[in-house]
């Protein structure tokens, strides 16, 4: 090809390069970055910890309280969490500039604090679960702090005394 | 060897080499792509080479299969120090969908402690999150290597607020 071929080419072309970072990058609607969970929202329900296929997000309870880790660098972002996420806690942004020098920083934790029976003091599970719990149906406030068992045990008197057995 | 100068040369040109260690192509794809006039890395000095042996920086992807261990341990014990890595795709990082599969190592922290073991030493890494890895993300982590650009993302820990 000679040299005036493609000069007269290159002159039709223009040029082509994007100027990114000097120039916006090149999102589409479509894009999927990070996901961000929203702290006021979050339930700790964990719905999102079994979805996420490669297990970047992860939900452990130290017996004090219970922590929801991110850890975007396992992130596939295909947005399942959010789609999944009882809440509505989750938001899938277009961030795409992650880079970082260490595995550490790519790691956001969210904790939890852990509610407690009010007979046994047993773990029953993230104060803001139960929240949620009461804010949809206010009936179960009565039951909400007490552990499986004792809430078992309640209810059981409940429905003894109802049919006319005798209080304490 | 002074690795503080090596590591200020570095800084004007850097000539990379694409170290493929068992990714599904698709990071590799859009390794091109930031090639490309389009993305066109090589305005920041960046320059793709055939051999480990003339790189400063190994471009890597995948997440460290079996199979390919010991050519990628190869591979980076033929570098020249100081030796940077840009591990690119979450299956570099933190091993992506294959993280606890049988075949694989899990990404490149785990590729680093047997790198550590036989005595090669790495001199800088920078991950670079993704799945694909967008050619704009490349471009960002070479800037970052390079340290023309800030770190954005830094761990954090929330505590979910009451009432
Ligand atoms: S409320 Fe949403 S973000 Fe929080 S643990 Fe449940 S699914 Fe995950
Ligand atoms: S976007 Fe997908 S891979 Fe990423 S945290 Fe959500 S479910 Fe997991
Ligand atoms: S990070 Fe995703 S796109 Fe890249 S090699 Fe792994 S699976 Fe493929």
């Amino acid at each position: 090809m000679s040299v005036a071929k493609i000069l007269e080419m290159a002159l039709r072309a223009g040029r082509v390069t994007r100027r990114y970072p000097y120039q916006p990058p090149l999102l589409t609607p479509e894009f999927r970055g990070a996901v961000r969970i929203d702290p006021s929202k979050c339930w700790g329900c964990g719905a999102c910890v079994r979805v996420c296929p490669p297990n970047a997000l992860t939900i452990r309870s130290s017996g004090k309280d219970v922590t929801l880790e991110y850890f975007v660098g396992r992130c596939i972002f295909c947005g399942m969490c959010a789609e999944v996420c009882p809440a509505g806690a989750i938001e899938v942004t277009k961030e795409f500039e992650l880079s970082a020098a260490s595995t550490e920083d790519l790691r956001t934790r969210l904790v939890h604090r852990l509610a407690r029976c009010s007979v046994c003091g047993a773990p029953v599970w993230t104060e803001a679960e139960l929240r949620a719990v009461v804010k949809a149906s206010p009936i179960a406030e009565e039951y909400i702090a007490l552990c499986p068992k004792h809430r078992k045990e309640r209810f059981a008197k409940a429905v003894a005394l109802r049919l006319g057995a005798e209080g304490e | 060897m002074n690795i503080a100068r090596a590591l200020r040369a570095v800084r004007k040109s850097i000539w990379v080499f694409h170290l493929n260690s068992g990714s599904c192509n698709a990071c590799d794809i859009e390794v091109l792509d930031a090639l490309t006039p389009y993305f066109d890395v090589e305005r920041f000095g960046v320059k793709l080479v055939a051999s480990p042996r003339h790189a400063d920086v190994i471009i890597f992807t995948g997440p460290v299969t079996r199979e390919s261990l010991p050519k990628v341990v190869r591979a980076i014990k033929a570098m020249p120090r100081p030796r940077l890595i840009l591990a690119l795709g979450s299956c570099a990082v933190g091993g992506g969908i294959w993280w606890d599969t049988y075949s694989t190592l899990g990404g490149f922290k785990k590729l680093e402690e047997i790198l550590r073991e036989s005595g090669v030493e790495v001199d800088r890494v920078v991950y670079v999150p993704g799945c694909p890895v967008r050619p704009e993300a490349i471009i960002y982590g070479t800037l970052l290597l390079l340290g023309a650009v800030e770190q954005k993302v830094r761990s954090s820990e929330v505590a979910v607020p009451e009432g």
